[in-house]
């Protein structure tokens, strides 16, 4: 490499090289740094460079190979210029058809990147969303060197800011656009690096020696930047510091690089050589009088040594322990001379600076806090990866812009930023205009910008102890109080996890993180009680959750959640268990399982919404979960329900209770009730049994014989059921009451439908869905005529569609829907049932106008959505598109927008009033579903609005418990306790070679042409191969809690860390 | 123990300035561990006392004082790991494994750890089984892991892998072919070059296969050796190219058949090279 000898010869050189005529040939852009190669980036490499010399296509397309551009989701990618198509998730076999397209022009569609399948693709890299939000100043640049080539960086713009600091020679000058540029320290602290600069130049101490040091020890799990940076740009760090060095007259620069990043430790090693041999670095750097030279200090694994005083001691040899400060390091720091520690983003600023000049970089952010910044968008999130922003972006831009929120079905909770030293920001907010100054105010901080994004299956408590348990760890010691202090707020916090906490012990916990803050001496102990103290700022509920109840919502902490299948279930169901004897082909035995919790199991199996399923850990760890539902059902349709004898658990009682309702909730509550030895007597308004499972849920889901048979198997001489009978006409609560009833349990559900409230509502063929559902469901009347329209997109949208489509009379059905597919509040399945169907979906279109001609129903306008800003809940709000109005032409309009309780019956005139929620559902104690008066308790959907028949069933057991504890005079609420598994079944052996995992089985579903003008049941029940295959899936987490426990036998060399008691 | 290889260790080490924690890793890398032998040493070559340089070594979490395993596996504990359930993955490790974090196979044959973040947190949750990255590991892919990492990472189908493929050279000053069509190696003509090392003078053959490390050589080269290289025609060294990316030795170019240039590292044992189209 040819050694430059004066600035004017780099500046030459630089022109020579930029100048040249740039390739038109297309170029192939892959990027490979750690994470591109941990996603097998080195083979598409290999297979490109293969298929070129293979092909002689060395003339005609160029490969360029770079560090991590950011979008670490979607690698393996390989980025096509110029017209920068973005393939991604490539597989080696696509690479021929890639290298082919971009010679003849094309693009290959399929393998474009698209934000789901049910999105076009983006021809352009810069129209995917993920990129269009972000100003990738310092990032973008990763996209465009191969980091190993300084020719590379040259040719893009490299070392002329250190051109320019070196013609000006005027230390002075650099340190005073620094400072007007606004520059804070990316590494968390956000102080200004222009005054730190100020104040290492400014040194006397040192005898004129001083140091700059790149700090690279990023520490955070779960922030990366700064590998990447350092990976895919490191003569842009080189550039930074040789100008701080310049600036503050040092003659030597440390790069102190984590251990962990083996990779950007190599680039790192190559720059430094490649800019001695061309005399950028090294003695009298570009012939100029400056000598500056840099070498690499490893890391050693030690989180506290991203402290500079800490990191100082490690370079010098010593132990990692930070040390009281005054004096500072830009005082007295590397072998007591001074010293500047800058982190690696912000080095990777400053040629930006120098070169731009501050005023253009100072434009871009907010005032105090300008420039980009770069965080690492990671955890529950669709699109991970580095995004680079201008400061003061929302996090709500960041997660659901740039990141396209949440990765699964569940919604975002909160956002940890800062790694340890730092908090988390519930989903409230997210409005937060993130810098230095709003992130501290909201209890976290900056830090290195890792931000991790967590949804509702992440647990607060666990999250806390996590980082407190790292933070122990990583405490060096020194200070008592962080030593001891982070120790026991783990040991609080683990027990808070594991249902041992007290109420007690949670003021202790928050007065600890207190007293460690405000007595430790560095940056590990002040911001240690982060984690605590902002999670219990926000998300205070859940402790209490694990301290009272003993229940973890979000199904993590191992000792209150047990299976998390099992804790999942409302009514926690072992379903572990009827699972572990199926694989037996124990089937009886699993179908008591079942039955034990849940009187209405084969309902259940057929239409529940399977919570169990969506924690199943199979599912959370990568494959898809055990189809526990599709079990169930095959248990159910294989055994005799009759096997099951239900235990009578209390002698006949005198105190009768009324059921008003006899829907899941009402039946199951009248059920448990009746074992416990109570008259119970059960008012309906329809002629039979059954609510919404019978009004509205369709025989093709829900076959009638299969519900009234087990209606009928839990009716006992205990319940009486009272048909036809009207609550506010023929009943009231006051009455039942003065009729000797000692207690009363509302689960009347949500039946009135919510109107569109447009004009022609009560037009001749429009009908609510209930209304629709339950005439033909009741009483077999076929509303449906001609073409069908429903508005909806719920489960009873979905209903009324697919049923309308099986009525006589009925030619086609349009379902219309005013936001995407994807936001459908509907199953999946049923969603898809609907499409196979050749049901027409029409989505973001909004009803604006019934057309009506003679009192009938004609045809329904609407208007086409666009989405707009998001909402609230993360959800783009559908905002209508003027003049795009149509008309779809129907003679039946199903109206299906969602339903509520119907409340004025409850409490008529003169009656005490129950009181009401402001969603106009009834309000009871969630503790003890007891209502406003008492002796009346109440659940369901009346409670909940529209909801599933497993909560219902639950919400009936709860008030059988209650109903019983407040009949015998005990107190209606009891500590909680947590359910775990206690039966051990024997986890299933193979002999064979089938324990070869395999893919989760779908049960088979009848063809389109039968399911057509019948209700025929659409889904078929699993074979006894396909259920036992997929019952042997099963992680079985309910071996740890039930195994029984045995000597480990096997000997092992065990390395103890050491622990030395102070 | 090697206490020559020790001294040479700390003396230049010392001499470059670079600190006790560099000497300690270099140490590491020799031994796969520290041994006390090797720690009195450095204490007496630094003059500290052997409590100082025991508190160092055993502060940081990279320093191992016992032997490892033959395969070292890294479980990512990171935060990002750690939401996409990290420890079940971890779990499953030990359980496969039959051991605890930190801890060693009796067999010797893995040293199971966990690690607070590698960085690759887009892919977690992530397992590094001897510098070698997996992700989205989850408890039902750690057996195939575990598994593959026994048979060797290295290991190359030459005949089956895809992304192994022959290329032809030549000389880039005279442009003669460098390929010997009589002398087959993987199945294909060799690369036919002159070589030479202190006194020794003499032919070297390597594989054309891009992606084996197949060569021949009418010496044996000691481990390590740089050597020069020539074309068999013009006997011109063959020189010119950048550092090699993995030691930094200046590495060898040559033309690719059809456009572009490989280079390799001149370095017995490193695998070194470029190819640039």
């Amino acid at each position: 490499m040819h050694r430059l000898s004066s600035v004017e010869e780099f500046l030459s050189f630089q022109k020579q090289i930029t100048d040249s005529p740039r390739t038109t040939k297309p170029t192939l852009v892959v990027s490979a740094g750690t994470c591109g190669q941990a996603s097998g980036a080195s083979g598409i490499i290999r297979i490109i460079k293969r298929f070129l010399i293979e092909h002689n296509l060395q003339e005609q397309i160029s490969l360029r190979i770079t560090g991590c551009q950011g979008f670490c989701e979607m690698e393996p990618f390989i980025l096509v210029e110029p017209g920068k198509h973005f393939y991604t998730k490539i597989e080696m076999k696509d690479v021929p058809r890639v290298i082919e397209a971009t010679l003849s022009g094309k693009v290959v569609e399929d393998l474009l990147y698209r934000e789901s399948e049910h999105h076009t693709s983006h021809i352009n890299q810069d129209d995917i969303p993920f990129f269009k939000k972000q100003k990738r100043i310092i990032l973008g640049k990763n996209d465009l060197i191969d980091p190993i080539r300084i020719f590379d960086y040259i040719k893009h713009g490299g070392y002329l800011a250190l051109a320019k600091a070196l013609m000006t020679g005027n230390p002075e000058w650099i340190i005073e656009e620094i400072q007007r540029s606004g520059l804070r320290g990316r590494g968390g602290a956000g102080f200004p690096t222009g005054k730190k600069w100020e104040l290492a130049r400014a040194a006397k101490n040192g005898k004129g020696q001083k140091y700059i040091i790149c700090n690279a020890d990023e520490g955070d799990p779960g922030a990366y930047m700064d590998r990447s940076l350092l990976e895919g740009n490191p003569h842009a760090v080189l550039e930074g510091l040789i100008i701080g060095g310049i600036a503050i007259g040092a003659t030597k620069g440390y790069i102190y690089a984590r251990g962990e990043y083996p990779l950007a430790i190599k680039h790192a090693l190559i720059a430094i050589r490649q800019a001695r041999e061309m005399g950028i670095l090294g003695e009298n750097l570009l012939n100029s009088d400056i000598d500056f030279d840099i070498e690499i200090v490893r890391g050693a694994g030690a989180f506290v040594c991203g402290e500079e005083t800490a990191l100082i001691a490690s370079i010098e040899g010593k132990i990692g322990e930070p040390k009281q400060r005054p004096p500072f390091p830009v005082e007295k720091g590397l072998w007591g001379r001074p010293t500047c520690i800058n982190n690696v983003e912000t080095l990777s600023n400053v040629p930006v600076i120098i070169s731009k000049g501050a005023d253009q970089y100072s434009k871009v952010g907010v005032p105090g806090n300008s420039g980009t910044k770069i965080f690492s968008l990671v955890g529950k999130i669709k699109n991970t990866g580095l995004v680079e922003v201008p400061m003061g972006t929302t996090i709500r831009e960041i997660i659901y812009d740039i990141g396209g929120g949440s990765v699964g079905n569940a919604p975002i909770k909160a956002v940890q930023t800062g790694g340890p030293s730092g908090g988390c920001i519930p989903a409230e907010k997210f409005d937060l205009a993130i810098d230095y100054d709003t992130l501290a105010e909201a209890g976290s901080i900056m830090g290195s910008g890792g931000m991790i994004v967590m949804d509702e299956n992440s647990c607060m408590v666990d999250i806390a102890k996590y980082y407190m348990n790292f933070l122990k760890d990583e405490s060096c010691g020194k200070c008592y109080t962080c030593r001891k202090g982070t120790q026991r707020m783990f040991e609080i916090l683990e027990d808070i996890s594991q249902g041992k906490g007290t109420l007690e012990q949670l003021d202790l916990l928050e007065e600890l993180a207190h007293v460690v803050a405000d007595t430790t001496m560095c940056g590990l102990g002040q911001n240690a009680s982060n984690p605590v103290l902002s999670t219990l700022r926000y998300f205070r509920e859940e402790y209490i959750e694990h301290v009272i109840d003993k229940h973890c919502r979000a199904g993590v902490c191992k000792d209150l959640v047990g299976a998390p299948c099992q804790a999942a279930c409302p009514i926690g169901t072992e379903a572990w268990r009827y699972v572990a004897h199926i694989a037996e082909g124990e089937y009886e035995k699993a179908y008591l399982a079942i039955r034990e919790t849940n009187p209405f199991p084969s309902i259940c199996s057929r239409v529940c919404d399977h919570k169990c399923e969506e924690r199943c850990r199979l599912g959370q760890t990568g494959t898809d979960p055990v189809a526990i539902r599709a079990l169930k059902r095959f248990v159910t349709d294989n055994v005799d329900p009759a096997i099951y004898k239900p235990e009578r658990t209390g002698e006949k009682k005198s105190d009768k209770v009324a059921i008003i309702g006899a829907g899941p909730a009402g039946l199951t509550a009248a059920h448990n009730l009746s074992l416990k030895g109570y008259p119970v007597t059960v008012f309906e308004t329809d002629s039979k049994p059954g609510g919404m499972m019978f009004s509205c849920i369709p025989a093709y889901r829900l076959p009638r014989e299969v519900l009234e048979k087990e209606i009928d198997s839990i009716l006992d001489e205990n319940i009486t059921m009272q048909f036809n009978t009207v609550l506010g006409k023929d009943i009231t609560i006051d009455k039942l009451f003065k009729d000797g009833y000692k207690s009363v349990f509302v689960g009347i559900g949500a039946q009135k439908e919510r109107r569109l409230k447009l004009e022609g509502e009560e037009s001749e063929g429009v009908y609510p869905s209930i209304e629709f559902l339950k005439a033909y469901n009741v009483n077999g009347e076929q509303l449906a005529k001609g073409r069908v329209g429903v508005i909806g997109g719920g489960n009873s949208a979905l209903d009324a569609a697919r049923t309308a489509l099986r009525q006589d009379e009925v030619e086609s059905v349009n379902l219309l829907y005013r936001r995407t597919r994807e936001e459908m509040p509907a199953f999946d399945e049923e969603i898809e049932a609907a499409f196979e169907e050749k049901i027409v979906v029409e989505t973001l279109v909004t009803p604006v106008r019934i057309i009506t001609e003679n009192g009938r129903v004609r045809g329904i306008e609407c208007i086409r959505n666009k989405l707009g800003n998001l909402d609230n809940s993360g959800r783009r709000r559908p905002v209508p598109i003027p003049g795009s109005e149509f008309i779809v032409p129907v003679d039946t309009l199903i109206v299906a927008i969602s339903e509520q309780p119907d409340t004025d019956s409850i409490s008529p005139e003169g009656e005490p009033e129950l009181s009401l929620t402001e969603w106009g559902t009834l309000e009871v104690d969630k503790n003890t579903s007891s209502c406003s008066r008492p002796g009346v308790f109440a659940g369901g959907d009346v409670v909940t609005g529209p909801n599933t028949v497993i909560d219902a069933i639950a919400a009936g057991r709860k008030a059988a418990v209650m109903i019983d504890r407040y009949l015998r005079g005990e107190e209606l609420w009891q500590q909680g306790q947590a359910y775990l598994p206690k039966v051990y079944v024997e986890p299933y052996s193979s002999d064979s070679a089938d324990s070869e995992v395999s893919q989760r089985v779908e049960p088979e579903q009848v063809t389109r042409e039968q399911r057509l003008g019948s209700f025929k049941e659409v889904e078929m029940t699993l074979s006894e191969k396909s259920a036992k295959c997929e019952a042997i899936r099963c992680l079985r987490c309910d071996l740890e809690f039930t195994q029984p426990k045995t000597e480990k036998t096997e000997k092992v060399i065990v390395r103890t860390p050491e622990v030395v008691e102070q | 123990m090697n206490s020559e290889l020790i001294r040479e260790i700390v003396d230049r080490n010392e001499a470059n300035n670079n600190g006790l924690i560099s000497t300690m890793e270099e140490i590491q890398s020799k031994f796969g561990y520290l041994p006390r032998e090797a720690l009195e040493k450095v204490a007496e070559k630094t003059n500290r006392s052997l409590v100082d340089i025991y508190g160092v070594a055993t502060f940081y979490r990279a320093f191992s004082l016992e032997p490892r395993g033959e395969h070292l596996v890294s479980a990512c504990l990171g935060t990002a790991c750690h939401v996409r359930g990290a420890s079940l993955v971890a779990n499953e490790i030990g359980k496969q494994l039959g051991i605890e974090p930190g801890e060693t196979t009796q067999d010797d044959k893995f040293t199971f750890e966990t690690v607070n973040c590698l960085g690759a947190c887009a892919l977690g949750p992530v397992v590094v089984v001897d510098g070698h990255y997996f992700s989205q590991v989850n408890t039902s892919t750690v057996s195939d892991i575990l598994k593959k990492s026994v048979e060797g990472f290295d290991k190359v189908e030459v005949a089956t892998d895809e992304r192994i493929f022959p290329i032809e050279v030549s000389c880039p000053r005279c442009n003669h072919s460098l390929m010997a069509p009589d002398h087959q190696m993987d199945g294909y003509p060799s690369i036919w070059i002159t070589h030479s090392y202190g006194l020794k003078h003499g032919w070297l053959r390597m594989s054309s296969l891009y992606g084996s490390y197949k060569s021949e050589a009418e010496y044996d080269i000691p481990e390590n050796q740089v050597i020069n290289f020539f074309c068999p025609h013009c006997h011109t060294e063959l020189i010119g190219a950048a550092d090699c990316t993995e030691c930094g030795t200046q590495m060898i170019p040559m033309i690719v058949r059809g456009g572009g240039t490989v280079q390799v590292c001149p370095r017995k044992g490193c695998k070194g090279h470029i190819l640039d189209l």
